[in-house]
């Protein structure tokens, strides 16, 4: 289940923040990045898997991940009257690649699962259109892929134990980047009008000569040399 | 000497590790972690680098960045203050990404690799453009021109290099400074026609080829030519430093009339008849869809004449046979060819990635070689520097993969029959595996072609491809609404091999070798024009690859194996990826591109995978 924060969030995203301009092809392009992010999770997770058939398994779940990236990018089309850019943030290996496989697919589950609950939530608080209908569509697979991980995670060895505690794990772990994403949302308030001040202060003396700089039409000093980070 | 070439922070991360002056490997980022133009620090492709030459961090000798962090800070401080009072956001977005994390790129080596700060060094934007230009051209001097959208401070670069005492000597001549830049230009209209800057230009050049030249004075007016053969931008029509949020200004808008919105028809097509001159057979041409297309031709007229201007200027200022060309806009083919045909070079050297991914190469190599661990004029790579992967343990999965499960998540508009099944065929050797590729290319299949080590750079070579016979319109345009969600006014270009190139291609046979990376949009000889229908532009010309035995043996003999069928060994060939994501890398990729698009077989290093009904 969502906290009620989150649920407060969404719901006031869907009914004020998304019919601000430009501001729902950019949730959609998020919800295209989330997807995409899980396809990429789970074809790096296959990489620690020998048995082909728990590969085949995981192959497909990919696959359907991957439609619905496709079906988030779709809707974005139709809201967005400028192409998608790709996103830009930092991926990396949600564990060693010495851990057991089993770990990576539990950091997956609790995601799906996480995000089963947010689409669900948001396909509710739509009114009709085409996001609602890929939504219907992709709550219904991530339903199945909850389950599926699950299973998938005995499967690989994982006794119900370990599978509870590294799900716990995850989940403190989640709570905590989010945290740390509220900090970084509060410092980032502070910072825009710090910066915002030093803009309309320092700017109103340096703007003459950062015009000026960008007039001169070649590059008057010369560059091209190795330099060394410590001189 | 292990010197490791490092490029991020903008877009097209890389790595690139030379050891005792030979390349052992190089990579963008994008291609492990999926994100086209991955921007971040090359986490993926530095440890690609590393392990295919045993290395850990330790062992290197020197880490080279691509750029100069602090030289760039200024510019991108300068253009956030410049337009004071109205571009509040534009610099606390910048001053925030810049004191965040970029400025401290080096330190952010130093940390993540764990290697000593003096141990770190830097080149320039445009320096390392140069130096990955000209040493790897093999010339012993050359004239050296670097356009592009912006590095540090320049934005278009004219050098001079030559081997002196073992060693590249590359003097400066000139740098025209931001905002002048042709590249931004360029990406400024690429983002008017409702395409991806910085992404798709190669769009805007491939629409240029429907249009006419109207605006054509307009736009000199704006990139002016001045008296010494440069140019300036008059950035009144411009507004490079809200890129993302609209490039061109009203003053723009006003001179070209509206920008195109992304999901605006554009019905052209290069597969047409070639009576309608190009155009859509299907549906007529709106106004303001054959304005859009005048406007590329005009900006794309523009861009050549200017580019050729500096490349005269840089001939005045150090006379030679041989030009090195890189930066972004030397990824724009038919410019190329123009310099190729109007230029004073006689010889033209272009990097397999002359873009900024490629300058981690250049960083790598210039160190290497002032250090005296490269045999001056001695370096000629080949764009095969990427990981390769053993296709065993993923194929053995395809047995197990319920092919009716996937039909529901196929590619949208695409069906397949219930009982389409996976089969697989393990081959023993390469020429067996060709024939059989070359009967189902024959037989009007789209061919996955993965072969070894992924290229370096934007361009599938052979080694990530996909393949059809060059002849069949219908085929190609299967494979675009199938399987690359392509455009139909985007042409496709064709592979020939070396023995079979001076049948196909209309050019001085000498010249074969310039070919060997689609640099080029070069005409083909009128009585093959139709064996390779499929593979050209309304204007006759394709982005041609001549490929050689030496440097692509697997792919030079499927050529040679489909020519003997088809009577040429040409291959129309296009790059192996989803619609918005990079060329695959791993077969899982490639395997799950293939279950869910139009591919009628996947060959993966020596597997063969097949979908069959029944």
């Amino acid at each position: 289940m969502l906290n009620p924060i989150e649920r407060i969030k969404i719901k006031l995203a869907v009914s004020l923040g998304w019919t601000m301009q430009g501001k729902l092809p950019e949730a959609i392009r998020n919800f295209q990045a989330t997807e995409a992010d899980g396809v990429w999770h789970l074809r790096r997770g296959m990489r620690l898997l020998a048995d082909p058939r728990q590969k085949a398994i995981v192959f497909s779940h990919s696959i359907e991940e991957e439609s619905h990236a496709d079906e988030f990018t779709r809707a974005y089309h139709h809201y967005g009257a400028r192409p998608m850019q790709p996103a830009n943030y930092e991926r990396a290996d949600l564990y060693d690649p010495k851990s057991p496989a089993w770990k990576t697919f539990a950091f997956v589950h609790v995601g799906e699962h996480d995000a089963t609950e947010r689409f669900r939530l948001i396909h509710k608080e739509l009114g009709n259109g085409v996001l609602k209908e890929s939504l219907g569509k992709i709550v219904a697979d991530e339903e199945g892929h909850v389950d599926l991980t699950h299973d998938l995670l005995l499967a690989m060895g994982a006794t119900p134990g370990q599978i509870k505690r590294e799900i716990l794990k995850v989940r403190l772990k989640r709570a905590w980047d989010r945290w740390l994403r509220v900090g970084k949302g509060v410092v980032d308030i502070f910072a825009t009008a710090l910066l915002s001040l030093i803009y309309y202060v320092a700017g109103f003396f340096l703007f003459t000569a950062a015009r000026r700089k960008l007039s001169s039409r070649f590059v008057e000093y010369d560059n091209n040399h190795l330099k060394k980070l410590s001189r | 000497m292990k010197v490791l070439g490092i490029s991020y922070g903008y877009h097209d991360s890389s790595a690139c590790l030379v050891v005792d002056g030979r390349i052992v490997a190089g990579a963008a980022e994008e291609r492990f972690t999926r994100q086209k133009h991955d921007p971040n620090f090359p986490t993926y492709a530095i440890e690609h680098c590393l392990e295919k030459a045993r290395l850990t961090p330790r062992d290197l000798d020197e880490v080279v960045f691509h750029e100069d962090p602090h030289a760039k800070f200024s510019r991108v401080l300068c253009a956030a203050v410049a337009p004071f009072p109205g571009s509040r956001k534009e610099f606390v977005n910048s001053v925030k990404a810049w004191l965040g994390r970029k400025l401290w790129s080096l330190n952010t080596i130093s940390k993540r690799l764990n290697v000593a700060p003096d141990r770190i060094s830097y080149l320039s934007h445009h320096f390392s453009h140069a130096v990955t230009g000209f040493i790897g051209s093999g010339f012993d001097e050359a004239a050296i021109l670097i356009v592009d959208a912006v590095g540090d401070w320049a934005c278009s670069a004219l050098y001079k290099g030559a081997w002196v005492d073992g060693k590249p000597k590359i003097d400066r001549l000139l740098e025209i400074a931001y905002p002048n830049s042709l590249g931004l230009v360029y990406s400024a209209v690429t983002a008017y026609l409702g395409f991806n800057p910085n992404d798709s230009e190669c769009s805007t050049m491939a629409l240029a080829g429907f249009g006419r030249p109207i605006f054509a004075d307009k736009i000199r007016e704006i990139i002016t030519k001045l008296d010494d053969d440069s140019y300036e931008v008059d950035q009144s029509y411009f507004s490079f430093q809200s890129f993302y949020r609209g490039p061109v200004t009203e003053r723009f808008l006003k001179a070209f009339g509206p920008a195109r919105a992304t999901n605006d028809k554009l019905p052209f097509n290069c597969f047409s008849d070639g009576q309608s001159n190009g155009h859509s057979t299907e549906e007529s041409i709106s106004s303001d869809a054959q304005r859009f297309a005048d406007v590329a031709a005009s900006v794309q007229l523009v861009l050549e004449e200017r580019v050729l201007g500096l490349a005269q200027k840089l001939h005045s200022m150090a006379p030679s046979e041989n030009l090195c060309f890189a930066g972004g806009v030397s990824l724009n083919c038919v410019l190329n060819s123009r310099l190729l045909r109007e230029s004073p070079f006689e010889n033209i050297y272009i990097p397999p990635d002359p873009g900024d991914g490629g300058t981690a190469i250049g960083a790598a190599l210039y160190c290497s070689a002032l250090g005296g661990s490269l045999a001056p004029r001695s370096l000629s790579y080949s764009p095969y520097l990427g990981a390769e992967f053993d296709e065993t343990s993923d194929a053995a999965m395809v047995k197990h993969i319920k092919f009716e499960h996937i039909l529901g998540y196929l590619k949208r508009g695409l069906t397949l029959p219930a009982n389409t099944r996976l089969t697989s065929k393990t081959f023993d050797s390469d020429e067996a595996l060709c024939e059989e590729v070359s009967t189902l290319l024959m037989e009007r299949n789209i061919v996955g072609w993965f072969n070894g080590r992924f290229e370096l750079g934007p361009r599938a070579l052979g080694n990530r491809s996909i393949l059809v016979r060059p002849d069949d319109t219908a085929l190609a345009e299967r494979l675009s609404r199938t399987v690359k969600d392509r455009a139909a006014f985007r042409p496709y270009a064709f592979s020939v091999s070396e023995e079979d190139a001076t049948k196909a291609l209309a050019i001085d046979p000498s010249l074969n070798r310039m070919m060997r990376w689609m640099q080029y949009a070069v005409p083909v000889r009128p009585e093959i024009a139709n064996q390779v229908r499929a593979a050209l532009h309304v204007d006759g010309t394709t982005r041609v690859q001549v490929c050689n035995a030496s440097e692509n043996p697997t792919y030079h003999a499927l050529l040679t194996t489909f020519g003997r069928k088809f009577g040429i060994g040409t291959l129309l060939n296009t790059s192996f990826n989803p619609s918005g994501y990079p060329i695959v890398a791993t077969p899982v990729e490639a395997m799950a591109m293939f279950v869910r698009t139009g591919m009628d077989a996947l060959v993966l290093n020596r597997t063969l995978i097949r979908k069959e009904v029944g």
